[in-house]
């Protein structure tokens, strides 16, 4: 009877082993390979994608010029899960990896694991989402407060100053985004005293469908008197967008989102949104891994790198700068 | 009462077997899964070196302590879905507690006892509003989940530093303890379990309840008030649990551990426990919690994307089962 449960297991985990092409990881015993982890928040999202396809580009760039640098990428099993971000963490200290890029899902709560690192002698370069610790080497993110107030300039103009605005937040404990909607609020209040800001306080949560959910709430609401809507990442802004659409709505109120997806884009053309934020993920993740990799190598590194935001807009949306930012090569680098 | 003794005494023999027989293939299953990843893994000595090892059982406390109070609940032909939102829940109060300038100790007893009162609060639904476990529970998800965010002023709340904190760090303080305090409460707190389970009169009376719940009443138990217990004392577990899920995050999330109730079911099951009841064991069910902790670090450090890991665990939840099935039909037999 053993024997069988023993065989039945075996064969499924061996059966697994031969399906998945497993990429071993672990530092290289002999040479100077370098083995750097980059741990995303989650890894369904395009945004993510870049950024692991801009840590494949430097580490490909990086293995060119003569030093050896092997990329894992390993986010969340349960995206946006802080505990389980934490143990990723943990895995790759023990694991004995040679640097760590992560992208905090909270400013708080990855600070023990990273300070543990750093006691074990892996050092951690923190992207896209800040970090309330000592023990980073550096902080390579976008600036996420402009990229908020290039919003509220975008629909502020759009309204010609005047109208009634409402921001549908992300979620609780964000960094990034919580200072994406400060910049926006702030900048509204400063430049735009004509707009009344009629509802500040909702959370999308942290997928399309809660985003959808939280929405189409807000719109039955506030629907037949708001005039300007602003959303703070991608999935609050497709939450927003599916909402809009679904009670034609679409297109008829002023719409700027965050962050860039192919749905955004077709939204633009067709004027559903009228612009939106966009970082440079597959930057961010390759001047992460370049960062790690000068600190590793014992050169100085900047303790803050900004990455850059850029408002796309109907207009500007067809032209080479945007078009290569909007589609970084990830076929290239993502195989 | 000396009938009733003498008929549990009958009873445990035969489960005696029966019980080895399960806690059998979880070893098994166990000792494999860690066999198989030191063969792929390219440094097999870190994957089994005592800093892993320690990181692995800090990563199990908290799927464990759960795992605890839920094989209670499972043997006793119930289930809780409501184990995540009860994480963060008593999370939360705790770190409120330690906000409002209570001593750690007090805000880990506030946070334990809220637990325990969302235990009873189940129990409640359960005897008096006559609603199924699986659905009485299911609305508490709702209900300690919404609370969480509620007291927690929709956010995070962080706190200042504390011995909780400590309760589940890497390299613990004094050394000498080799594995973070954590895990040493959850060795103890295991053991109770068991020895409760299986050598007191409350013990084997959540066996009877579970294995014929209407034979345990003609008995002269009196289930009503004994779920009431079992749902009590499995909520204390998981206010613990809560409280554990905090230190690792330094602070109380109201969103933290969604969907953890399943891998809390599933460390039950793949220890053996049957959601029909009657059937179950502690050692299982850390053994459970091992493996799927193990899986985890292991597909993590071999390499794998999490869409597999997610898969293996998946399947290796259904294996568990039907091999114990076909034991068990084979034993029957």
């Amino acid at each position: 009877m053993r024997k069988i449960a023993l065989w039945f297991t075996a064969l499924t985990v061996i059966a697994m082993v031969a399906l998945s092409c497993t990429k071993p990881g672990g530092a290289g015993a002999n040479g100077k390979k370098l083995t750097i982890a980059v741990i995303p928040k989650g890894t369904t999202h395009e945004f993510w994608k870049s950024i692991h396809a801009g840590a494949n580009k430097a580490a490909a760039e990086l293995s060119s010029q003569g030093n050896e640098v092997d990329v894992i990428w390993k986010g969340p099993l349960r995206e946006d899960d802080r505990e389980q971000q934490i143990q990723v963490v943990e895995g790759f200290v023990t694991q004995g990896v040679n640097g760590i890029v992560l992208a905090p899902l909270d400013n708080r709560a990855l600070a023990r694991p990273v300070e543990e690192a750093k006691r074990a002698g892996v050092p951690t370069v923190i992207i896209d989402s800040g970090l309330n610790s000592d023990a980073l080497v550096s902080f390579v993110a976008t600036d996420n407060r402009k990229g908020g107030m290039l919003a509220a300039d975008r629909l502020g103009q759009l309204l010609n100053g005047k109208g009634k605005v409402l921001l549908l937040r992300y979620a609780e404990g964000s960094a990034s985004t919580t200072e994406r909607e400060g910049g926006f609020l702030s900048e509204m209040k400063e430049k735009f005293p004509g707009i009344e800001l009629i509802s500040t306080d909702q959370y999308a949560g942290a997928t399309r469908d809660t985003a959808k959910r939280a929405s189409e709430n807000l719109l039955n609401r506030f629907g037949d008197q708001v005039q300007g809507i602003f959303t703070p990442n991608e999935s609050s802004t497709a939450g927003m967008l599916l909402a809009l659409q679904d009670i034609e709505k679409a297109g008829k109120v002023f719409f700027v989102g965050f962050d860039a997806s192919q749905t955004f884009i077709d939204a633009m053309r067709s004027n559903q949104l009228n612009g939106i934020v966009v970082q440079n993920p597959f930057n961010m993740g390759y001047l992460g891994v370049r960062t790690m990799v000068d600190h590793l190598l014992g050169k100085p590194v900047q303790k803050i790198t900004d990455t850059g935001v850029t408002l796309v807009t109907p207009e500007n949306l067809d032209s080479a700068d945007i078009q290569t930012l909007l589609h970084p090569p990830l076929q290239q680098y993502l195989k | 009462m000396v009938a009733e003794v003498k008929q549990d005494r009958v009873f445990s023999n035969s489960a005696f077997i029966q019980s080895w027989l399960n806690r059998l293939g979880p070893v098994l299953g166990l000792v494999l899964v860690i066999a198989i990843f030191s063969l792929l893994m390219e440094t097999p000595a870190r994957f089994l070196s005592p800093n892993n090892l320690r990181v692995v059982l800090a990563q199990t406390v908290i799927v464990a302590i759960g795992a605890i109070g839920m094989t209670m609940i499972i043997i006793s032909g119930g289930i809780d879905l409501s184990v995540g939102s009860t994480i963060a829940l008593t999370g939360v109060i705790t770190a409120l507690g330690i906000n409002a300038g209570w001593s750690p100790t007090v805000a880990l007893a506030a946070g334990i006892l809220v637990g325990g009162v969302v235990g009873v609060v189940n129990a409640l639904a359960i005897t008096r509003l006559k609603v199924v476990p699986f659905i009485a529970t299911l609305g508490m998800l709702g209900v300690a989940r919404g609370t969480a965010k509620w007291v927690a002023g929709e956010q995070t709340v962080n706190m200042p530093d504390n011995w909780l904190n400590e309760l589940l760090v890497m390299f613990p303080n004094p050394p000498w303890l080799l594995v973070a305090p954590g895990v040493w409460i959850t060795i103890i707190l295991a053991v109770l379990a068991a020895i409760v389970l299986r050598n007191t009169v409350f013990g084997r009376r959540v066996f009877a309840l579970g294995s014929n719940e209407s034979a345990a009443r003609a008995c002269g138990i009196a289930t009503d008030h004994l779920k009431i217990w079992i749902y009590g004392l499995a909520g204390l577990l998981f206010g613990l649990a809560g409280v554990m899920q905090m230190s690792r995050l330094r602070q109380g999330d109201p969103t933290v551990a969604a969907g953890s109730e399943l891998d809390i079911i599933a460390a039950v099951v793949i220890g053996g426990g049957s959601l029909n009841g009657g059937v179950g064991s502690i050692v299982g069910s850390m053994i459970g919690a091992l493996i799927m902790a193990f899986l985890r670090n292991g597909c993590q450090q071999v390499g794998w994307h999490n869409y597999i890991q997610e898969i293996i665990i998946g399947a290796i939840i259904v294996i568990a089962v039907a091999v114990d099935r076909w034991r068990s039909s084979r034993a029957a037999a």
